[in-house]
């Protein structure tokens, strides 16, 4: 069983990679996570928000109201500077461990 | 037409945060779930299965309740404070400091503007000119910091805020040293001439503060809406 730590980890990275991209709301965010991991990573409403507002609260990220063409109102997060900053070495952490778990998998098949 | 919010708004009911932020909470869920419903509605469900479907997204929302109360009291009020008002409103107020002294080292002289018969006010044009950037910069600290606008515009006027208080901070301590050392000192003189000069001190140093903080705001939400042309 994953623990809460690897998914929360795992979840923030996801975030963070698909906001460097640009500013998004939280249906789309939760849209485009599971469509660029081919639906590996799901976000519920349940799921997605919590973390978003703990994010925003670490200054990772920041929301805003923003109105789309459509007239909606939607709160839209964007990466903060320190968000940009702690996205580069989380993805170092995950590159070394899925790096060091691959290896691991090898060795026990060979 | 459903009213969203409203349904949000009954299974989130026990949410204890502050007016306007619940109800930003309550919109924003009540917004992800219509555009759920809608995403449901597109792939032609039965009405019922659409429904379900979309608050099947919740399984619990007593639970869901609680992880945003927790999410939302989360992290370090004092630090996150600390690093997107204190610590850019200091700077900016250390650094306007060191530029008057700097300018009146070099001589600058302060102007002398009257106004209505002998009331005066004392202006540094050159100081006053620069206000603007640094009240830019102390609103761009915070917002790296992830500071909100508010607190931004809070950051950046910071040199005109303290300098309020400490004006108005003297009429107490005045009071109080009169009465401890049991005669009349100058510090209530001193504090109402201080006020009276309030334009030239407070409020236009304030406005120009202000300026470059406002301009700083409107390019970060000028981006911000520049990018999210594509929200659909």
């Amino acid at each position: 069983m994953i623990g809460a730590g690897i998914k929360r980890g795992t979840a923030e990275l996801a975030i963070l990679s698909v906001l460097e991209e640009g500013p998004l709301h939280g249906y789309e965010m939760a849209r485009r996570i599971e469509e660029q991991t081919k639906g590996a990573l799901r976000f519920t409403l349940a799921a997605l928000y919590p973390m978003l507002y703990r994010m925003e609260q670490r200054g990772w990220i920041r929301g805003a109201w923003e109105t789309s063409p459509s007239g909606r109102r939607k709160r839209c997060y964007r990466l903060t500077p320190a968000g940009k900053k702690k996205l580069s070495p989380l993805r170092k952490e995950w590159a070394e461990l899925f790096g060091a778990l691959k290896r691991l998998t090898k060795v026990a098949h060979a | 037409m459903r009213d969203w919010q409203e349904l949000v708004r009954q299974r989130l009911s026990g949410l204890k945060l502050g007016s306007a932020e619940t109800e930003e909470v309550h919109a924003e869920l009540a917004a992800h779930l219509e555009e759920s419903y809608e995403v449901f509605c597109k792939e032609g469900l039965p009405e019922k299965e659409e429904v379900h479907r979309t608050f099947e997204q919740v399984a619990d929302w007593q639970d869901l309740q609680r992880r945003i109360f927790i999410a939302k009291r989360s992290g370090h009020p004092m630090k996150k404070r600390l690093h997107q008002l204190w610590i850019p409103g200091f700077f900016t107020v250390v650094l306007s400091i060191v530029f008057l002294v700097t300018l009146q080292g070099l001589g600058f002289q302060a102007r002398v503007v009257s106004w209505s018969g002998p009331r005066t006010t004392l202006l540094y044009l050159p100081w006053l000119l620069s206000l603007p950037f640094f009240g830019a910069l102390g609103a761009y600290l915070s917002s790296r910091a992830g500071g909100s606008r508010r607190t931004m515009l809070l950051a950046s006027t910071f040199p005109a805020l303290a300098l309020t208080g400490a004006f108005l901070s003297m009429f107490p301590i005045g009071f109080a040293m009169e009465r401890i050392i049991g005669r009349r000192v100058g510090f209530s003189i001193v504090a109402t001439t201080l006020l009276r000069d309030g334009i030239g001190w407070l409020l236009v140093p304030g406005a120009a503060l202000l300026a470059g903080g406002v301009l700083v705001n409107l390019l970060f939400s000028g981006r911000t809406s520049s990018q999210s042309t594509a929200i659909s």
